[in-house]
């Protein structure tokens, strides 16, 4: 193998690239979109974190209830990417994407009654 | 043949009482019922100065006036103005009613030399009304007016008119209105009916803590009631169906209120006062020391007032002392002494018999009348004497008993010379002796107390000093031990001797001496402060619960803003990768689902502003019912379109 210590800055560059043309050529479109919208959950939900522990914790379950919610939905959104993925087709028979879909809002709405319940 | 009364009162202490052994408490508490009670409420001399200044009031109306005139009479005085009340009588009496008939020829009676003329046909409305078809508050005034303007009148007719009435109407009120007719009717008529009714009117009255008996509708009537048995009584000639015990429960019910705030109700308790002074069965005592129940040397002699319930002496009775115990020992100090009479009050010299100070129960009986119930009445009595301190011994004693100690004598009042000392070495004692002045017995009173005050300081420590076996009352002072009670101040304190009993007359507050203590130096004493409990106490200031400490508005404001760029960043990766709605078909089940699940997101927006948890549910739930039928049939038509 190429030296890793001598060429491991340039190795993990072309590791990175490499994954991101394979990336782009080879995932469908529509789990892009989810995957922009995992992305968008995943911000927030770092911003929120960072946020808190900037300037402290008050109000607790506000904050609780806004981290909760954005990795809810980033877990859910990642079943949900699982589910529709034709690669993983034979895992999920009797699963079809439409009914992933659904399985996702039907979450997603417990989610989000639990959360502004808890919002305060 | 045991009464209600008995029974009740047994079944009252039997229910009371643990279980023990239930034949012992029920022999007690017949022990108990058999002795009498002792009247708690009478009328005083003031009381029946009121009563009569309540009665002798302006009258408005001739029913005013028949209770004034003759609630007076009851009590043995007459109105202030007789004249003007015989003319107010006649003046305003009604010929056309029957009550105030009666009460004009009621007053009238009452006052001497007052003749109220009436007509024919007055007498004949009079005789009308005793009839059965009247009720009996009509037949009892009727009868009253007939009898009070001395005109005849049939008493068999108005017996069976009565007693008939008397049958329908069964309240308390008209069966006392029924003894009273009665005591109007001729002794030839057959009264004995009417007399049964006395015993059911007693079976009636509640019995209050058994202390008071009254009728349930109140004061008035069960006074009434009293006045009106006794005047039956008194003129059928049979004595009443009451147990002392109730009539003494009746007299505390009755003359236990002072002020009334009616003339009805002045009344009906002169006549009580009245009917139970004089009578021919009954004559309740009261008894009652003159001034407090206390004798001395100074004032040796018991005296006590001897009086029927209007406070009226009773100067023809003999009253004598069964026998006084002393409280404490119970031994029996006099016995069967008669009470010598001094105007209107009974003496006795207690002295002579030299009691030892303390207090005795005296049993005291009244006799020298039939009549009188009560009798028998408990007093306990107060013997007071000086006290006397004698063989008082102040003295240093040494600890290691190397030295012996040295004891200076000191006589009361005076103080002793010179000052004594106690520190690590020698302890301070003090030994006195109590004695009664007048007998040379020794005493033991309540308070034997020995003070220390520092006057620098304005500490002070007490002390109890306690007998010995021989009477002897020692006290020791030991530095070691007592520091925590002087806060290891050292100085000059000054001693005092504190005496008191309630039987003495003398207490005693003594400056015996002068006392140098010293402490030893183990711990440096902190700066006296004299512990004064009763000064305000340093103020508390509330410390309110701080707010939260919360970021500046700028920062969170900030933040809000940041918060929304992740949202740009995906329409704008979004609209990069290509997603668009360009397949979107307008099948109703899709715009109803886009509709249906926007909706459940402005609910979710309008649960955080403003619902609970319960409505939000029950909108969720038909919303949801409705998003998800939609979205089944649009997704299930995808699902279609997407097989094919």
């Amino acid at each position: 193998m190429s030296g890793a210590a001598g060429s491991g800055g340039g190795s993990v560059g072309s590791v990175v690239r490499r994954f991101l043309a394979e990336y782009s050529s080879g995932t469908a479109s529509r789990l892009k979109v989810l995957d922009a919208y995992l992305l968008y959950v995943l911000l927030s939900g770092a911003l929120q974190f960072g946020y808190c522990l900037g300037v402290g914790t008050f109000p607790f379950n506000s904050f609780l209830s806004g981290f909760i919610s954005a990795v809810g939905s980033f877990i859910l959104g990642v079943c949900l990417r699982i589910q529709i993925n034709p690669q993983n087709k034979g895992d999920f028979q009797g699963i079809s994407p439409e009914r992933a879909f659904a399985d996702f809002l039907f979450a997603s709405t417990i989610l989000h009654l639990v959360v502004i319940n808890f919002v305060g | 043949m045991t009464s209600v009364y008995e029974t009740k009162y047994t079944l009252f202490n039997g229910i009371f009482l643990f279980s023990g052994s239930h034949t012992f408490i029920l022999a007690l508490t017949f022990v108990a019922s058999i002795q009498a009670l002792t009247p708690t409420h009478y009328l005083t001399r003031r009381d029946v100065e009121r009563l009569k200044a309540s009665l002798d009031r302006p009258f408005n109306d001739i029913e005013a006036a028949f209770y004034s005139i003759v609630g007076l009479s009851k009590l043995g005085v007459q109105v202030s103005d007789e004249q003007a009340a015989c003319n107010f009588i006649k003046s305003n009496v009604d010929p056309s009613s029957v009550d105030s008939l009666f009460y004009a020829a009621q007053a009238s009676q009452a006052l001497p030399g007052c003749e109220v003329v009436i007509s024919n046909e007055t007498g004949e409305l009079l005789l009308a009304a005793v009839s059965e078809d009247s009720s009996v508050n009509q037949i009892f005034h009727a009868v009253g007016a007939l009898s009070g303007f001395g005109l005849p009148l049939a008493s068999q007719e108005a017996l069976s008119a009565l007693t008939s009435r008397l049958s329908k109407e069964e309240n308390v009120l008209a069966t006392i209105q029924a003894l009273q007719t009665a005591s109007y009717l001729s002794q030839q008529a057959d009264l004995s009916g009417i007399v049964e009714e006395i015993e059911d009117l007693v079976a009636r009255l509640d019995d209050l803590g058994g202390v008071y008996l009254q009728f349930e509708e109140g004061l008035e009537t069960t006074a009434l009631f009293v006045a009106a048995t006794y005047s039956l009584s008194d003129h059928v000639g049979t004595e009443p169906a009451m147990k002392e015990d109730q009539i003494i429960q009746l007299m505390n019910a009755i003359f236990s209120k002072k002020n009334f705030e009616t003339l009805s109700e002045a009344f009906s308790v002169a006549c009580a006062a009245g009917s139970l002074s004089q009578n021919r069965y009954h004559l309740p005592v009261i008894v009652v020391p003159d001034g407090p129940a206390a004798v001395s040397h100074h004032q040796p002699i018991l005296r006590l007032q001897v009086t029927n319930v209007m406070s009226q002496p009773l100067t023809q009775a003999a009253v004598k002392l069964d026998h006084a115990k002393s409280a404490s020992t119970k031994a029996s100090v006099l016995h069967q002494m008669p009470f010598a009479v001094s105007e209107d009050i009974f003496e006795l010299n207690f002295m002579n018999a030299k009691p030892a100070s303390g207090y005795y129960d005296f049993s005291i009986s009244v006799d020298g009348d039939s009549r009188l119930i009560a009798n028998k009445v408990e007093l306990k009595v107060k013997v007071s004497t000086e006290v006397g301190i004698t063989n008082v011994d102040l003295s240093t004693v040494d600890k290691d008993q190397s030295i012996a100690p040295k004891t200076t004598r000191v006589a009361y009042p005076a103080k002793a010379k010179g000052s004594f000392t106690a520190d690590s070495h020698q302890n301070f004692a003090l030994s006195f002796q109590l004695v009664d002045v007048n007998s040379g017995a020794e005493l033991i009173p309540h308070q034997t107390f020995v003070r220390l005050h520092n006057p620098k300081t304005g500490q002070e420590v007490v002390f109890v000093a306690e007998p010995d076996s021989k009477n002897v009352y020692k006290f020791e002072l030991d530095t070691a031990e007592r520091k925590t009670e002087f806060d290891s101040a050292s100085g000059t304190y000054t001693l005092y001797l504190i005496i008191g009993d309630a039987t003495l007359e003398n207490p005693i507050l003594w400056n015996v001496a002068d006392v140098v203590i010293k402490f030893p130096e183990e711990e440096a004493p902190s700066t006296v402060q004299s512990k004064k409990l009763f000064i305000p106490k340093p103020e508390i200031q509330h410390l309110f619960r701080e707010p939260e400490k919360r970021p500046p508005t700028v920062v969170s404001n900030t933040f809000t803003a940041l918060i929304l760029s992740p949202l740009f960043l995906l329409f704008i990766l979004w609209i990069k990768i290509g997603a668009n709605i360009s397949n979107f078909s307008f099948a109703p089940s899709t715009i109803i689902f886009h509709l249906g699940h926007a909706a459940m997101l402005g609910l979710m927006y309008v649960y955080w502003t403003q619902l609970n948890m319960f409505q939000t549910l029950k909108y969720l739930a038909i919303l949801g019912s409705v998003t998800f039928l939609a979205g089944n049939r649009m997704l299930a038509q995808k699902a279609v379109k997407r097989t094919h």
